[in-house]
């Protein structure tokens, strides 16, 4: 096995050297790459990942999604010529010296639309508190777009906040999605959404802190590392509910998906117990990544693309592991929330990201998981072609979004998917999971 | 003719403010009132049920960060008053020419957005930040030791934040003594000190009053600095009515909390009020 | 004993202006405490403006990595750090002027006449003070939701006034109590009708307490989140931004408009100064 360390600087400096070439934005490109992935050296082949992941739509379960049967919004004949797009930061290709997102200009100059794009979301139910009485009230929102994660799309289904797509006018999703992200347990039959990104959460360590603090066993490899009384008061949660309280199901043995009430709290009592001993510095959304980086952490619930991207970059001390009892896999979707005032503009622009070469430059800038079919191979095949056409640092460059952004197989067994929660469930859990934040 | 319709003149005076508070407070408070008594899902939708029942509840569950917040808003308010004074004191009475200039220096740093600050804040009171950092590696401190995440930060990050709230109003009140009254006091052989007590200070309890008010109430709803420089141990009832209302979604619950506060807050302003003379809520 | 002058006083002849050492170093206490007091306040900031020429590698603003002026001339070309900005601005300036205003006019009202229900009014001024600003917000876009009208710059501007009136009252309240309306009396006598009694006593007089309760006012819209974040729909103030990019790391743009913001309070406040200033001068003998 090569060092990795000396693989590391090798990357490093060829794409010090390509992004000093402007050929792709240096902040941008390692800010997003690899958000849904890992370093790690892997043949791709994506038929045999299907089989192993865990995106099944759950057989009955609670689902109450009235789905079926849902007709599909009225689009009017002719598009608007503008959109509304909320979206969250860093995920999209940007031009940072001119501040523009230049796919989006693509879009724009072949449609004729003109997209106002916003970096509104932060957090799914910050998110979901600022349109939720416009849409509980029946008015529309500003946006015509918005991207969220798999259960808050679950929840706003449930809610009938979103509108039912017409598929006959986004038809590149039929023709390229992969079969990975195609009828997710959420939204069976993309009858509202689609899949824009994807990627794993698990843990983000420092590896110089941590052998400090316990040189006995200096790995990080399972999620009770999390609340190893070693580690006090440097440890990192989530203050998203649904991830840690699945990370600390899985401590317990107990899949997500089939979790009971009950287990959630058994969970919640594991995560008090050590709340209550200071175990934990703080719950935190994005922020954890300043405080991982600047070395105020020593592990924490983390996304594998910002660490992967942190070590790249900013501190070579980080690791990113997937607890061994395994780690959560989320999905970001697009959708249409009710009454937006332009939906053939948006499903246009759903249209052009499931087109191959859209899907393509988006995740050689951002680096994610990507739900396109073909977008792993012809990454290579930029990669390859750059490597003939004499440009070193671009290939270079392209075979680490190649190795970030696309999920191996190992790592897609471990990975699982968040329980669909009923209302009164989710009342509970949230309950729960308050006193472990806020005490 | 004026003098026919003199008494219309207050009225007429107060009619701007009066519409407005009533249109964009009173109003939509009410509203929240009839959120907080209603139940339901925000699928089934909520239903108005009259459900006084969740005061309790909410009181239960919540009291410790309610009690936590009062006293962390009382100790602002005390250390705002310690700085705060001198601070006005020296600017009104020793400031002669430059006293708009070192206004201006007091008020100039709480131009820029409170979050700008705090953040600093947290950079300087980091573990590992110039401040701490130095200090452990010259060994004076435990490798250990935190600021960030204790009580200490986020007091120190409340009273950073409020002092202008406590500054202004003193400062303002203590301007405005005559510096004759204090000359005829140590005329009439008191000390610098006893003239201080017997005129100064009392003649300067309406800015007392008001900038003790103007610190303590936004300090007990506040959440920033709680969320930005505190831990959990440190959780305020702001941050619990925040969570309530955007992540949980429990409209009802957050805004029961919300009044329960309101109402606590009342209470304690009028028996202060009590004690420092109530003209100072009716003073004309 | 003949009343005979002393000849030899052992006691230095009473000379005021020689004070004795000790109370010399107590006179000092307070204006070293002010100076203390006043870097104390100045600390942050000055890690803003030295961090807004920080030159970070990464995403990371924490550490000193190499000065640099390009984040100052970077900002101009970013529009989706600078709109948010004016946004602010625009606000800022409308609110207070509307609010210190109509705070103004209450005060007023309250400190000099006697009227029927003042005790409520004191409550209606007091309460949006007693409520914390998320009940503020969220009360706020439940009216803007139930009425149907969607949320941006104008429904801020609103909500800022709003909250500011009750400020401004307050503010001012402490300094028109006590007022000496004798002077005003003294105009009357001599002639001058109200509205120039206003004019030329009773505002020059009172300008002070205005402006402070106007710095407040706008400092306070500059500076508002919490109830904006619910009230602004799309709209982007700087606050707004500062939150939503401070999530991911602080970037240096942070600090360089905090820093312009700060500087142009700076300016705005040296001129108000200057020109009252010049107001003294010319009318020499009137309170400060």
């Amino acid at each position: 096995m090569t060092d990795p360390r000396s693989d590391q600087t090798e990357l490093e400096r060829a794409i010090a050297r390509a992004l000093a070439q402007g050929r792709i934005s240096r902040r941008r490109f390692l800010r997003q790459a690899g958000k849904g992935g890992l370093i790690t050296a892997s043949a791709l082949s994506l038929p045999a990942i299907l089989a192993a992941c865990g995106i099944k739509p759950s057989s009955s379960a609670g689902g109450g999604s009235t789905a079926a049967g849902a007709t599909p919004v009225v689009l009017p004949s002719t598009p608007a010529g503008t959109l509304n797009w909320a979206n969250w930061p860093l995920y999209i290709d940007i031009d940072e010296a001119t501040g523009d997102y230049p796919t989006i200009k693509k879009f724009e100059s072949e449609s004729g639309i003109k997209v106002t794009y916003n970096e509104d979301i932060n957090d799914n139910e910050e998110f979901f508190g600022k349109i939720q009485p416009d849409l509980s009230a029946g008015n529309p929102t500003q946006y015509d777009l918005i991207v969220l994660t798999d259960w808050m799309i679950e929840r706003m289904i449930r809610l009938g906040y979103l509108e039912p797509l017409d598929k006959t006018r986004i038809p590149s999703f039929d023709a390229n999605a992969q079969d990975l992200y195609r009828d997710p347990w959420y939204d069976p039959g993309n009858v509202y959404s689609m899949a824009w990104q994807s990627g794993i959460t698990g843990i983000g360590w420092n590896t110089k802190l941590v052998a400090q603090l316990r040189p006995a066993k200096p790995e990080i490899t399972s999620f009770d590392d999390l609340l190893d009384p070693a580690f006090k008061g440097q440890v990192g949660m989530f203050s998203e509910m649904r991830d840690t309280m699945s990370l600390a199901l899985l401590s317990l043995g107990v899949k997500p998906a089939d979790a009971t009430n009950d287990d959630a709290q058994r969970a919640q009592q594991k995560l008090l117990e050590a709340a209550n001993r200071k175990q934990f510095q703080g719950f935190y959304g994005n922020d954890y990544y300043d405080l991982l980086n600047g070395e105020n952490l020593a592990l924490t619930i983390a996304w594998s693309g910002d660490v992967s991207q942190m070590k790249l970059y900013d501190n070579h001390d980080v690791e990113f592991t997937i607890p061994k009892e395994g780690g959560m896999l989320w999905v970001d979707n697009m959708a249409i929330p009710k009454k937006a005032a332009h939906p053939l503009d948006a499903h246009l622009m759903m249209d052009f990201w499931y087109k191959l070469e859209n899907a393509v430059t988006l995740t050689e800038y951002i680096g994610y998981f990507s739900p396109v079919k073909g977008v792993a191979e012809q990454v290579k095949a930029d990669a390859d072609k750059a490597r003939t056409d004499g440009d070193a640092e671009t290939a270079n460059a392209l075979d680490v979004v190649s190795q970030t952004a696309f999920p191996s197989e190992a790592e897609l067994a471990n990975a699982h998917t968040y329980k669909q929660l009923t209302e009164a469930d989710e009342r509970v859990w949230n309950e729960l999971f308050n006193q472990v934040v806020q005490g | 003719m004026r003098r026919r319709f003199g008494w219309l003149v207050p009225y007429l005076f107060l009619v701007p403010g009066g519409l407005w508070l009533l249109a964009f407070f009173l109003v939509p408070m009410l509203i929240m009132v009839s959120v907080s008594l209603q139940q339901g899902t925000l699928s089934a939708g909520y239903q108005m049920t009259w459900n006084f029942g969740i005061f309790p509840e909410a009181i239960g569950q919540a009291w410790p960060q309610m009690v936590r917040s009062v006293i962390y808003a009382l100790i602002v308010t005390a250390l705002t008053l310690a700085i705060g004074y001198p601070m006005a004191y020296t600017i009104a009475f020793r400031g002669g020419r430059y006293k708009n200039l070192l206004l201006l220096l007091v008020i100039l740093p709480f131009f820029t957005s409170f979050l700008i600050r705090t953040l600093s804040w947290k950079l300087i009171l980091a573990d590992n930040g110039v401040v701490l950092g130095t200090l452990k590696s010259w060994h004076l401190l435990d490798p250990g030791f935190q600021l960030i995440g204790e009580a200490v930060a986020v007091i120190s990050g409340l009273t950073y934040n409020f002092l202008p709230f406590m500054v202004l109003p003193l400062y303002v009140a203590i301007e405005k003594v005559d510096p004759r009254l204090v000359e005829a006091a140590t005329d009439l052989y008191a000390s610098r000190r006893e003239a201080f007590r017997r005129v100064t200070l009392p003649l300067s309890m309406p800015g007392v009053f008001a900038g003790s008010l103007l610190t303590f109430i936004p300090a007990v709803g506040d959440f920033i600095n709680a969320q930005i420089l505190g831990s959990r141990d440190t959780t305020m009832i702001g941050n619990i009515i925040q969570r309530l209302f955007l992540q949980t979604n429990d409209y009802p619950r957050a805004a029961a909390l919300s009044f329960v506060l309101i109402a606590a807050i009342l209470v304690m302003v009028l028996a202060y009020a009590r004690v420092v003379g109530s003209e100072e809520l009716t003073s004309g | 004993m003949s009343p005979v002058m002393a000849t030899t006083d052992p006691r230095p002849p009473p000379d005021v202006h020689v004070r004795p050492l000790r109370e010399r170093a107590a006179r000092l206490i307070l204006p070293v405490f002010t100076a203390l007091t006043v870097i104390y306040l100045f600390l942050p900031i000055a890690v803003m403006i030295a961090f807004s020429f920080n030159d970070p590698r990464g995403r990371q603003n924490i550490t000193w990595q190499g000065f640099t002026l390009s984040n100052y001339l970077d900002i101009w070309n970013r529009p989706d750090v600078t709109d948010p900005m004016v946004t602010s601005l625009i606000v800022a300036v409308i609110s207070t002027i509307i609010a210190t205003t109509i705070g103004t006019l209450i005060a007023m009202a309250l400190t000099r006449y006697q009227f029927k229900g003042r005790g409520a009014l004191n409550m209606l001024i007091f309460l949006p003070m007693a409520t914390p600003e998320i009940i503020l917000g969220a009360s706020l876009l439940s009216l803007w939701v139930t009425v149907g009208v969607q949320r941006d710059i104008v429904t801020i501007t609103i909500a800022h006034v709003m909250f500011n009136i009750s400020y401004v009252v307050v503010t001012l309240r402490a300094r028109l109590a006590g007022f000496n309306r004798t002077l005003e009396e003294a105009a009357m006598d001599l002639g001058a009708d109200e509205w120039t009694t206003f004019r030329k006593v009773t505002f020059p007089l009172i300008f002070p307490g205005i402006l402070a309760g106007a710095l407040l006012a706008f400092a306070l819209s500059i500076d508002d989140y919490v109830i904006t974040s619910f009230v602004s729909g799309s709209t982007r103030t700087f606050p707004l931004w500062v939150f939503g990019v401070s999530r991911i790391g602080v970037p240096p743009e942070v600090n360089v408009l905090g820093t312009l913001i700060f500087l142009t309070a700076f300016v705005f406040i040296a001129v108000q100064i200057w020109a009252q200033r010049r107001q003294q001068r010319a009318t020499p003998g009137a309170a400060a």
